[in-house]
Formats: C-alpha cells, structure tokens, sequence
C-alpha cells in the first residue's frame, strides 16, 4: 500500500471534493411535480429517511445532477442522477400530529421518486 | 439501512442540550479523530457514501449511547480494518499498551 503523503491529503482539503460528477443526466422530475417517495427498507446505505417513505410530496428545487449516494456507498455505481428538493407537508408525514403550519424538505435523488 | 441513525420521528430524547460557546472539539482525541479521518479520505481508499455507512453500522445501543466522534472513531476503525491497513488486534493491542502505560504514570 503506497504511503499516505502529507501534500496530498493538504491539496484535498485545499480542493474539497465533489459529490457532482460533472456529466449531463437527464431529469425525471421538474419543480412542481407531484411524487411518491419509494417504500424501501435496504440494509445498505440510503438518504431517503423512515419516516418520509411511501409519501406524497412535490419536487421544490432541481439542484442538478449528483452521485446516487445509496450504490455510491457499496461501489455499486455513482449512477449520476439529478437531486431534488423535495417538500412535504408535516400532516403527509405526521398525519393529524403533524403542525399544519410546517413543510419539510428533503434532497432526494430520482431512483427515490416515482411520479404521483 | 434502518439503523440508529435514522432519528427523525423519534419520541424520548429530551431537549437538545446547547453549550454557550461551544468548542469544535471536546477532548484532544476527538480532534486527533477528525484530521486522521480527513487525511484517510484524501488517500482515496473509499468514499464519503461509504464513511457514511460505516458509522450507520454501528449497533443501535451503542450508537445511542455515544457521543458524535466515537461514531467517527467507530466508522474509521471499521473502514480501516475492511481496508486492511490495519487489524482489529493490532488495535487492540494499542490500546491494552497505552492502558498499562496510562496505569504506570498513575502509580
């Protein structure tokens, strides 16, 4: 194993990296889509949380095209894809204890969403 | 995965605690945590999806019971070990050493 060198590990901080692949994907939602978020229980990684799954919300924002972090993580593929912000009324996630005053958004990525 | 991660809707934590002037790190360790993290990214030998998991991975009671940078310290050891650049014995051994040395300037 190559040795770690303190030059390289002060370029990447300088740097950062990038979660955007920087190619082109075509989207599958626009903002003010209506959507369901899958009903999915992987045991591997994923950013769609418990307590938004099998919910109706609508695409807020496109925020462009990212890595698909839940293959990303298990070196299944990037599978570069555009990211939404996706908003949901606290009673679609809540029901009744939810406060109708309050939304929730959530950056969720297309392989999330299926259109509603 | 459905692990201790995954709070939101959660009932039973109490008020989250905030400190007037909160300090970036604790304790020396955890800054010590954070850099070598951060190093071991840069050399490129997983990504930041993957470091994410590792920590997710950590048993439910545990995970609730600790603090934020030993979910660092649990996803780092892991990560190192899976990678093999390190073995859990070799750590273990490391840490039974500075324990007795630790004992020594005790006494």
């Amino acid at each position: 194993m190559p040795k770690l060198e303190a030059d390289r590990v002060l370029h990447v901080l300088l740097k950062g990296s990038s979660a955007r692949p920087g190619v082109p994907a075509v989207p599958r939602f626009a903002p003010g889509d209506r959507v369901r978020t899958l009903n999915i229980h992987p045991y591997g990684h994923t950013r769609l949380p418990r307590y938004a799954r099998g919910k109706l919300g609508v695409v807020y924002w496109d925020h462009g095209v990212f890595v698909f972090p839940d293959t990303h993580a298990h070196r299944e593929g990037a599978k570069p894809q555009h990211c939404y912000s996706v908003r949901f009324t606290a009673e679609e996630l809540w029901g009744p204890d939810g406060s109708p005053n309050s939304m929730v958004y959530i950056n969720l990525w297309d392989d999330h969403l299926e259109p509603a | 995965m459905n692990g201790a991660h995954d709070l939101g809707g959660m009932h039973g934590f109490g008020p989250i605690e905030r400190e007037a002037r909160e300090p970036v790190f604790h304790q020396e360790w955890e800054r010590r945590c954070f850099a070598i993290t951060l190093a071991m990214g840069a050399y490129g030998a997983w990504n930041l999806d993957m470091t994410r998991f590792a920590r997710e991975t950590m048993p439910p009671g545990e995970y609730l019971t600790t603090s934020y940078y030993e979910h660092w310290l649990h996803g780092l050891q892991r990560q190192l070990i899976e990678h093999g650049f390190v073995t859990l014995e070799e750590i273990e051994e490391r840490v039974d050493a500075l324990r007795r040395e630790m004992g020594h300037a005790q006494t």
